[in-house]
């Protein structure tokens, strides 16, 4: 009741772009949903490359970093961090990720483990101007 | 020649020169007030004073939506001690972007566009404003897209709200002298 007489407070093209931005929106969150699982990890140090791998195959990395390392694992096309020297172990209680946009990240470690989009050979898309 | 307040004029462009002062304030402090209230993210927020500057929209002009907003961000910027830091910029983009698709909705429609429309463009806006700010000032990364439809999402909600108040806002102030004086002089 109290909803219809808000909704009469709207012109039609109020309607119309409240209808289509909130369209939009559905459309942009099932896209990014649906590309489906990522093929490579990256995992940056302080903004360097340091390691590289496909998510197909199962296998752990010890990464290195100012307080330990962190051991990170690949299974099943998922990665998660298993150990960790930091003190809060918020990596950890980040779970698995598996899709592209995704990270996992230990800010004491200075370890950010990423699943880039779909490009080929994992090369992350700088270009010249943002380099 | 020698004005006085009997100058229709002058009495026109001074009633202006005061809304407008007036809205900026309330703007300014509604803006200062939800800085202090507690937030559940920093991303979120209502952004309760662009209510004022669609209320300046709708019952002046365009051009005093722009003084609200701009003296808002500014001075609330200086109020809040933020003035010149990452977050006076986002706060800049985002309200320019908002002003921006508020006033040029409400030309290119006129009156086929009502306050929640306009609102929501300008929230929408002032994500989008925000977003590019962050996107070439701050972080460059590709997860910062997956994010974007959620919070237009938020800001289309967060715009709705506004937008509604506004119309409320707008039917109990409109025909009050004050504002059917103020415009058509545009200062």
């Amino acid at each position: 009741m109290a909803v219809t007489r808000l909704w009469a407070r709207l012109t039609r093209l109020d309607r119309a772009i409240v209808l289509s931005l909130l369209g939009l929106c559905l459309v942009g969150m099932l896209r990014t949903r649906s590309t489906g699982p990522g093929d490579w990890l990256i995992v940056e140090r302080s903004g360097d490359i340091v390691f590289r791998a496909r998510l197909g195959s199962d296998q752990s990395a010890r990464l290195s970093g100012p307080i330990g390392e962190t051991l990170l694992i690949v299974q099943d096309g998922r990665v998660r961090v298993e150990s960790s020297p930091c003190r809060d172990k918020v990596c950890i209680g980040m779970g698995e990720i598996r899709f592209p946009g995704e990270l996992l990240a230990c800010v004491p470690n200075r370890i950010l483990i990423t699943i880039p989009g779909v490009r080929p050979e994992g090369e992350v898309g700088y270009d010249l101007l943002s380099r | 020649m020698i004005s006085s307040a009997g100058d229709p004029d002058r009495l026109c462009r001074t009633r202006r020169r005061l809304v407008l002062a007036l809205f900026a304030a309330i703007a300014i402090a509604l803006h200062a007030i939800e800085f202090l209230l507690p937030s559940p993210t920093p991303w979120f927020r209502l952004g309760v004073a662009n209510l004022v500057a669609l209320l300046a929209l709708f019952l002046i002009d365009g051009r005093a939506a722009w003084s609200v907003n701009l003296t808002r961000i500014i001075a609330g910027a200086l109020l809040l001690g933020s003035f010149l830091s990452p977050r006076f910029f986002l706060s800049l983009s985002g309200g320019i972007v908002a002003t921006l698709a508020m006033t040029g909705s409400r030309r290119l429609a006129g009156e086929r566009i009502g306050p929640v429309g306009v609102s929501v463009l300008g929230a929408v806006g002032h994500t989008l404003g925000q977003f590019v700010c962050v996107w070439f000032v701050l972080i460059r990364h590709d997860g910062l897209w997956s994010l974007l439809p959620l919070l237009v999402l938020f800001s289309v909600g967060a715009g709705l709200f506004n937008g509604l108040v506004a119309s409320y806002l707008i039917d109990s102030l409109q025909g009050h002298p004050v504002f059917t004086k103020a415009q058509g002089d545009g200062e």
